[in-house]
């Protein structure tokens, strides 16, 4: 029996990596995600072409004007941004703040600031920034308040500025120009108020520590950062693991089935040792997968010196909770593989299927912001979401108690065996069944008659 | 003798419709048994519950010995009547992954293989994907996959059905050669001449019924029809007068001659000389018992009428591509 079931699993498994689809999935799956992170920014922000063009400024503050052409120069800008990306990193990844990109984001603005006087007529303005000409845009209009620097007499609350704009601006541009008039503002009235804007920003700036976490057995450093993302990757790799077996189980049911081969073998094997023969294959095949994207990030972690992030259980944890998800989700299509005759009709019971599958993403946030709370402890133990609602408690910044992660597995076990027993009924029964694809009630009907 | 297969009492109902009914058989060892009856009779669901594809809503099965076909399956060689290959796989890989899950060594397995795909021309195909064949190619690799592991029991669901005579007439001595070599084998067929052809025991289903279960020998004894078959030397001579002749009950014209069916009681040997005595022939013969006859005596036997054994022959006729004389 043994014996039979692993030539099912090798053939399952040899089928599978040897066809070219397999390699274009393996490598698909990273390029997507180098795609998303690297590719998509450059290529929205390389279509949006440089601004340029005229703002006029209204000064009725008075000295707001000379800050402000500070602050929208090109150079400040792209210093600003600069600076924003090395904090951005900082959080993530402590210590790599340096690392971050010198240059990226849209084109920064070319923007001529044109002065008028206080008395300049609104309504011509309007009608300026309205009349655009070729080759000489007119982008903006700044009206700054008297009040804006100093507070009126018995006010609490300065003033501030009006913007116009002409129709088609782009938003990022309208940031820069808010932006710069904010920190010109700002600038001006610390001045105005005797102190020295430099200095205020300094004592601003607080660096914030990683936070070490003080228990029983020690002290450690808290998941900050890379580590917050760690729920979300694990859940991804569970996802891919899971989807790439199922998926190429249920296919190739439905193909044996369509092609008849089934009953060929069944003449060789028992239904059972079919089953098990085809839930191994795939699951060696995942195995695959899987290993290669964590040998992938491990070896990215080792280059850039992060490994030491990495708790070695977290992998250890992934792998026992892909087996459980792997068995309910993998025996449920390959279930469906045997129910229909062809790939359209499994889309009907695809559907829920991937809607349990995509659940778990959908709460990892939550659940890694909350690792402890009663939702993420009622998810837990809640099949099929989880395994994938633990390893991102797992994952998170206060891991939960061990009995849970046990309870966890056990009902996950539970889950599996379940779907595994009723898997294999379906199995023996739909194999050989043709013609209109059976509904819930008929699976429920083959079940109970197997 | 002792039984390769043994069936008692088998019921096999798909919701309402009970596609075995009470089925009892038993096929010696070494035996070549037809297994027959019309389409939607019942024998590919009998068979599927024989090899333990299917299994029984009651009744019992023993089968080489065993009481499952789970425990004896690499002692069992069986072509569905569903063919099915794995397209993409070459016909080679094909044969030695069926041949390893029935338990037969690679290095034993690829010798094999290796032999029937040039006993059956298909040696230059062995190296091809199986959707680079033909039909005809693909079912006689089926049919390689079926005996590769020299069954004790084989089992064939329509074997020759789409072969062309060529094919039909190669596997019918593999058949042969298998028979010879002590394998006992179930041939499911609707083309009843190619049961009385091969096999020595006839097995008749009808709706999931058994209905006949007889060595050939005592099935021509049982049931012979006593009929002589007449091609005149002059094709003008008149035949209707051959109604006159003592013992005659009916004269069947046919395209060469005619059909002509005896009273009970008749001695066919007088009959035939006082025939030759009235119309010179150029053949004039005893007809052999034709299974398509009897299973149309015994499915329309009591309420029969000429109507219902004319329609069921018409079926049978349809379903076996061959003439049938009346």
């Amino acid at each position: 029996m043994t014996h039979r079931i692993w030539l099912i699993t090798r053939r399952e498994f040899l089928t599978t990596v040897s066809g070219k689809g397999f390699l274009i999935g393996l490598l698909v799956m990273p390029a997507l995600i180098l795609l998303l992170v690297f590719l998509v920014p450059r290529i929205l922000t390389s279509r949006s072409p440089q601004v340029q063009g005229e703002v006029v400024v209204i000064d009725r503050a008075g000295d707001v004007l000379a800050s402000l052409r500070t602050q929208l120069d090109p150079a400040t800008i792209e210093a600003r941004r600069a600076e924003g990306r090395r904090r951005s990193l900082e959080r993530a990844a402590p210590g790599f703040g340096q690392a971050a990109p010198q240059a990226g984001g849209p084109p920064i603005p070319a923007l001529t600031l044109v002065e008028r006087g206080a008395d300049t007529d609104l309504q011509q303005q309007k009608d300026w920034l309205a009349r655009q000409i070729p080759g000489q845009r007119h982008l903006a209009f700044i009206v700054i308040q008297p009040d804006a620097v100093v507070r009126g007499e018995g006010k609490s609350d300065y003033g501030t500025y009006d913007l116009y704009i002409a129709a088609g601006l782009d938003d990022a541009t309208v940031g820069v120009i808010h932006e710069g008039l904010r920190l010109s503002l700002v600038g001006s009235r610390l001045k105005a108020s005797g102190v020295d804007p430099a200095a205020v920003e300094t004592s601003m700036n607080v660096e914030r520590p990683n936070p070490v976490i003080v228990a029983t057995d020690g002290q450690q450093k808290s998941r900050t950062g890379f580590n917050r993302a760690l729920p979300f990757i694990m859940g991804l790799l569970l996802f891919i693991g899971v989807i790439t077996g199922g998926q190429t189980l249920m296919a190739s049911t439905i193909e044996e089935k369509s092609n008849r081969v089934v009953e060929v073998l069944l003449a060789a094997v028992s239904p059972l040792e079919l089953m098990w023969g085809k839930l191994l294959g795939q699951l060696s095949v995942s195995l695959l997968v899987m290993a290669v994207y964590i040998g992938l990030g491990v070896l990215g972690m080792f280059q850039f010196a992060i490994i030491g992030l990495l708790d070695p259980m977290l992998v250890v944890y992934l792998l026992l909770f892909f087996l459980i998800t792997y068995l309910v989700f993998g025996a449920l299509m390959l279930s469906i593989g045997a129910a229909v005759n062809q790939l359209a009709d499994a889309q009907s019971f695809m559907g829920p299927i991937m809607l349990l599958l995509i659940a778990p993403y959908v709460m990892a946030p939550m659940i890694g912001q909350a690792p402890n709370s009663t939702f993420s402890v009622i998810a837990s133990f809640v099949p099929p979401v989880n395994t994938f609602a633990m390893l991102a408690r797992l994952a998170s910044a206060t891991p939960p108690p061990m009995w849970q992660v046990w309870l966890t597995m056990l009902v996950g076990l539970g889950a599996a065996s379940a779907c595994v027993w009723f898997a294999a009924k379906i199995f023996k029964v739909g194999l050989l069944m043709h013609g209109k694809p059976p509904n819930l009630a008929t699976l429920i009907r083959w079940a109970r008659m197997a | 003798m002792d039984a390769a297969l043994e069936v008692k009492a088998v019921v096999k109902a798909f919701g309402a419709v009970r596609a075995v009914d009470g089925l009892d058989l038993t096929v010696p060892r070494g035996t070549t048994c037809g297994f027959i009856g019309p389409s939607g009779a019942g024998k590919t669901t009998a068979i599927r519950m024989i090899m333990s594809i299917l299994f029984p809503d009651s009744g019992q099965l023993r089968v080489l010995g065993k009481p499952s076909a789970l425990q004896a399956k690499d002692r069992i060689g069986y072509l569905p009547e569903e063919r099915g290959v794995y397209r993409k796989m070459r016909v080679d890989a094909f044969l030695l992954y069926i041949a390893q899950l029935k338990g037969v060594a690679p290095d034993v397995a690829r010798a094999r293989s290796t032999k029937l795909l040039a006993r059956l021309g298909l040696a230059d195909a062995a190296t091809k994907k199986c959707e680079d064949l033909s039909k005809g190619m693909l079912q006689r690799v089926q049919f390689i996959g079926s005996i590769i592991n020299e069954p004790e029991l084989l089992i064939l669901d329509e074997p020759f059905s789409g072969l062309d005579p060529v094919s039909v007439k190669v596997l019918k001595d593999i058949v042969a050669d298998e028979h010879k070599r002590g394998a006992t084998i179930l041939l499911s067929t609707h083309v009843m001449a190619q049961a009385e052809e091969l096999c020595d025991q006839v097995i008749m289903i009808n709706k999931g019924r058994k209905v006949l279960d007889e060595p050939m020998s005592g099935l021509r004894r049982q049931y012979d029809l006593r009929r002589i078959l007449l091609e005149p030397l002059d094709l003008a001579a008149d035949l209707t007068a051959l109604r006159e002749v003592p013992g005659v009950e009916r004269v069947q014209l046919t395209a060469d001659g005619c059909d002509i069916a005896l009273a009970a009681g008749t001695d066919p040997a007088a009959t035939m000389r006082a025939i030759a005595a009235r119309v010179a022939p150029v053949r004039i013969e005893l007809a052999r018992v034709r299974l398509e006859d009897v299973f149309i005596r015994l499915v329309t036997e009591g309420a029969a009428t000429d109507e219902s054994a004319q329609a069921l022959r018409t079926h049978l006729q349809g379903l076996s591509g061959e003439g049938v004389a009346s």
